[in-house]
């Protein structure tokens, strides 16, 4: 009997951390997170994951929030895999957090936003650019990134008066993301009279693509527009193309903008175009995150920006509301209008802040502005 | 970049004209044998350990995996060192012996800990083991070498030749010449030698084989050193031919070199080999000519197809005189 008793009071030390940990986050203000930082595209998850830290870490240098000793990220992967991702939301749910940073794929956003809208809780969103994420009258849902119903018609766009092309072969990943900007691009193409000259699939998570690019030499279109989510296959089909001879001009969109995408396709990415919203690197704003980023995690890439940009509109909102309640934070950030990192910061109705997608030239392992649809060609 | 209106995009109207060109048939055939050369060779260590104890070995994928890892980080000190540079051959083959002795170390190890002690249990609890050891390996990739893609060293392997708009890289005629050798070789030890022989008896009666003094315990440690080699050069193939490497890569290859073996008739090598040939053919024919969307489908339609009709496999047969 006494051996049962001592050995359930050892069984009750497992709970010690528990609640230790209740008694020291009384007043902790929770933030969530949610982005793939396992699989392929943990470096962009990763990226988010660390501009919401770094926006965390200028409010707590500011004396924080008022009523909170501190500000706890709960970072949760979502591996862009909607069912992690609506388990990942849940669990912020039962932390009770007063808002989330995330995600990163569309097809994690829109149904993580569901559970999250649900329970009130505000979710903003660095990096989905798939037009649903806000078209569907979530009142809680806002969006820092631009939308793929603006970036489809600018790429074709740019296809069309940059590059004078007349033939274009797309091809997706099928990812809410990927294949919805693949038919959007396709699309904006007809309508500005460019062929398109076959438009093909891939499963997430191929990486043998020699099949698919040697149809797509076969066609031999002047532009090979390449729709994946995340620059790990963009990498290796750029590699496959050039190592096939393939010599249409690629273009690819906003999920490739990582430097690691050099990284991997080397040589293979020198001159190819990519989509991408415009961001100043020249504002104090910018400068300021510069300074603090990169010592930190090195290279700025991706949505790094967007995703501070979201944590500090979020903290500051909550700063101004005096509360976590969903209502008056919501009234606050709308109330917003200001110069952030990524771009200038004002919501529509809809939660959206607007697109200004520009293309870029990968130069030198880097990404170099190139044409904008308003200026024309950029020198 | 071609922009004049008279280029060949608008010189053969019909869609489906383009396909029927025999440079175009050439080009995936090239690549389907690349593809299928690469699952053969993963195939092959699924195939012998099924020949000699009847056990599915779910860890072969992360073999594969690791050599691919050993490959990279072998490649990578070298280059640091400024060999690579220079030797590039001498650094690859170096590659090659390091990452197929570890991961032939590594299989043995896995199969004293995780198989020797449950070869006299039901073939279920073995089956298990090898999923769970699986699931280690792979963790402890990715615990180790993190969870981000390594890249792999090798741009000097990336030129290639043209045979008019039919390209062959170095590195596909690597990876075909490379594959054959290692087909050759492993025919003659296994049918020409004395050590093959022994493989062979265990493969069919391990008790008589025994009472002829064939060690049967060596002969499956052997066996396994044998597969996981061959799947450590598949790794360093792929790692070279994609560019990188991670830590969840055996899997979806593991999973297609499976349906190889049995495709080609578990237990039988030349069937692995096969099988390993055609699932990297239909893969890539139906992605060339249907659709890219659903080749692995189409690989598997054909493995149904096959087993429907056949269904010990193209090479399988009830009696095991022609297993490992």
């Amino acid at each position: 009997m006494r051996k049962r008793i001592v050995s359930i009071l050892a069984m009750g030390l497992i709970l010690v951390p528990f609640l230790l940990v209740g008694a020291v986050s009384a007043k902790t203000l929770k933030i969530g997170s949610l982005s793939p930082l396992t699989g392929p595209y943990a470096s962009d998850g990763t990226d988010i994951k660390n501009g919401v830290l770094t926006a965390i870490s200028v409010f707590e240098e500011q004396g924080g929030i008022p009523g909170y000793d501190k500000i706890e990220l709960y970072a949760q992967d979502t591996a862009c895999d909607p069912r992690q991702a609506v388990a990942a939301a849940n669990k912020l749910v039962n932390l009770e957090v007063a808002g989330a940073i995330g995600a990163y794929c569309s097809s994690s956003t829109i149904p993580a936003s569901d559970v999250l809208d649900e329970e009130e809780i505000i979710m903003i969103t660095p990096a989905s650019t798939h037009q649903d994420v806000t078209e569907r009258g979530l009142p809680y849902m806002f969006r820092m990134c631009g939308r793929d119903d603006a970036q489809a018609p600018a790429a074709a766009r740019f296809i069309k008066e940059a590059l004078g092309a007349k033939t274009i072969f797309i091809v997706d990943d099928k990812t809410t993301y990927s294949q919805g900007l693949a038919d959007g691009v396709k699309k904006a193409a007809e309508e500005l009279g460019i062929k398109v000259l076959g438009h093909e699939h891939v499963n997430q998570g191929d990486k043998d693509f020699s099949a698919v690019l040697t149809r797509a030499k076969q066609e031999n279109p002047d532009v090979f527009y390449m729709s994946v989510q995340g620059f790990s296959p963009a990498a290796m089909m750029t590699l496959q193309a050039k190592r096939l001879g393939m010599d249409s001009q690629i273009v690819t969109q906003d999920a490739v903008f990582q430097p690691r995408y050099m990284e991997v396709a080397k040589e293979a990415s020198q001159g190819v175009f990519l989509t991408y919203g415009y961001t100043d690197p020249t504002t104090p704003e910018y400068k300021a995150f510069e300074e603090r980023y990169v010592p930190k995690y090195g290279k700025i890439a991706a949505y790094a920006t967007y995703a501070y940009d979201a944590a500090y509109t979020l903290l500051t909102a909550i700063k101004a509301a005096g509360s976590t309640d969903p209502a008056k934070i919501k009234a606050e950030m709308m109330k917003m209008d200001y110069q952030g990192v990524a771009k200038r910061i004002k919501f529509q109705e809809n939660g959206d802040t607007g697109s200004n997608y520009i293309a870029f030239k990968v130069v030198d392992d880097k990404f170099v502005p190139y044409w904008d649809p308003e200026k024309g060609l950029l020198k | 970049m071609r922009l004049d209106p008279g280029s060949a995009a608008s010189f053969y109207p019909p869609k489906f004209k383009k396909l029927c060109i025999m440079e175009y048939f050439i080009q995936q055939f090239v690549n389907g044998l690349t593809l299928g050369g690469m699952y053969a060779l993963i195939a092959l260590g699924y195939t012998m350990v099924y020949g000699v104890i009847q056990l599915i070995n779910f860890a072969h994928g992360e073999f594969f995996a690791a050599g691919g890892y050993v490959g990279a980080i072998t490649l990578g000190y070298l280059s640091g060192l400024g060999y690579m540079q220079t030797h590039p051959v001498l650094c690859l083959s170096a590659a090659f012996v390091f990452a197929m002795a570890y991961c032939a170390y590594l299989a043995v190890g896995v199969e004293k800990i995780a198989y020797k002690p449950l070869r006299k249990e039901s073939r279920l609890a073995a089956l298990l083991s090898a999923l769970g050891m699986s699931i280690f390996l792979s963790n402890g990739m990715m615990l180790t070498q993190g969870v981000y893609d390594k890249i792999y060293p090798g741009e000097m392997f990336q030129g290639r030749f043209d045979f008019g708009t039919v390209a062959i890289s170095y590195l596909q005629i690597m990876i075909i010449v490379l594959t054959a050798l290692l087909l050759v070789g492993l025919n003659i030890l296994v049918f020409k030698t004395k050590i093959g022989m022994a493989m062979r008896a265990t493969a069919q009666d391990k008790t008589m084989s025994a009472l002829v003094a064939i060690g049967s315990n060596k002969i499956i440690s052997l066996t396994f050193a044998i597969g996981a080699g061959l799947a450590a050069a598949a790794g360093i193939m792929y790692g070279l031919y994609y560019g990188s490497v991670r830590y969840d890569m055996g899997f979806v290859p593991g999973i297609k070199a499976f349906a190889a073996a049995v495709l080609g008739g578990i237990g039988n090598i030349t069937g692995a080999m096969i099988g390993g040939l055609i699932i990297g053919m239909v893969e890539v024919f139906g992605a060339g000519y249907l659709s890219s969307e659903y080749k692995d489908v189409f690989a598997f339609i054909i493995l149904i197809g096959v087993l429907y009709f056949k269904p010990t496999g193209i090479m399988g047969e009830n009696i095991d005189d022609t297993r490992v």
